[in-house]
């Protein structure tokens, strides 16, 4: 044994030989049957990764792809709104006053009032954006 | 068969391909969780745990891979768990090693007191070393495979065997017969 370089890249058969002996225990048989015995409750359960195990590993990935999808939905509003503002230049929130008056709603006209809006209003700036 | 196609059937619920799975990496595993507790009760409960854990999650496995050093890998994992809760169960220090007791080479001849001679002076091997020595030299895995296992850069693997090939041998060389004995 140490005739063989310990920088040998091959497997050394006499050192793998003696840690064999040293680590292999007797009746893998057995082992194997005492193995099954105990991988039956798996089986019985349903097998491996049941619906909800697969469930909760996409769990994680799930809520970075919705936090995501928020995030570039409320970009796209943004920029959306911004669009409208130098359309009526008012600047990028426009004029909440000039809006109100010629009718049109919008989230400015929301937020500007000193009460809190009505359902209908808020459902009427929803549906216009 | 191949091991990924029992892979695939055990995970679709056979039994008996699980079973085959089982049957053909029996050995290996119990080795590698032996060489990391010693005790080769442990090594079997941990060995089992690792079959059921690789069972239950058969889905994450990749069949374009081996299936023995990802299954290697969830042995040695349920093994150090156990070595974990084992250090932390004990309130005492380690019993006094073996090599303190061992009678000199000389006059020892038997095979059994080498096997015990070759499981101490792994004991003392740092854990990584000794899973990588076991699976480089008896189990014939490449570097590669083995950082698999392990989790580290080949380069590291290459290291670990050395520094473990190095020092089992300076120990069991003091073994005049061992070489004989084989």
């Amino acid at each position: 044994m140490s005739d063989t370089s310990p920088f040998d890249h091959r497997p050394d058969p006499e050192l793998g030989r003696a840690l064999e002996d040293a680590l292999s225990a007797p009746d893998d048989e057995r082992f194997a049957r005492q193995v099954m015995a105990a991988a039956d409750s798996v089986f019985g359960a349903g097998g491996s990764d049941s619906w909800w195990q697969e469930l909760t590993a996409w769990a994680r990935p799930g809520l970075v792809a919705a936090m995501l999808l928020i995030a570039a939905g409320a970009f796209w509003i943004g920029s959306q709104m911004g669009q409208r503002g130098n359309g009526s230049g008012t600047g990028a929130l426009g004029d909440p006053l000039s809006a109100a008056d010629s009718e049109q709603l919008g989230v400015p006209v929301l937020l500007a009032g000193g009460e809190a809006p009505s359902v209908d209003a808020v459902m009427a700036v929803a549906f216009e954006y | 068969m191949k091991d990924a196609e029992l892979a695939a059937l055990a995970q679709a619920g056979d039994r008996d391909a699980f079973g085959e799975l089982v049957r053909r990496h029996a050995a290996q595993a119990r080795r590698v969780a032996r060489a990391i507790l010693g005790d080769p009760d442990e090594a079997d409960d941990a060995a089992q745990d690792g079959f059921l854990a690789a069972l239950r999650h058969l889905g994450r496995y990749d069949p374009a891979r081996p299936f023995g050093p990802w299954l290697l890998r969830i042995v040695a994992n349920a093994a150090s768990d156990r070595q974990r809760r084992r250090k932390v169960r004990r309130a005492e220090p380690l019993s006094p090693r073996m090599h303190d007791a061992e009678p000199g080479p000389d006059t020892v001849t038997d095979r059994s007191s080498f096997r015990q001679a070759v499981l101490a002076a792994l004991e003392r091997l740092p854990e990584r070393q000794r899973i990588a020595t076991v699976l480089f030299d008896v189990e014939g895995y490449s570097h590669k495979e083995i950082s698999e296992v392990l989790g580290v850069p080949i380069g590291t693997v290459r290291s670990d065997v050395f520094h473990a090939r190095r020092t089992l041998r300076t120990e069991l060389d003091a073994w005049k017969d061992w070489r004989e004995s084989e």
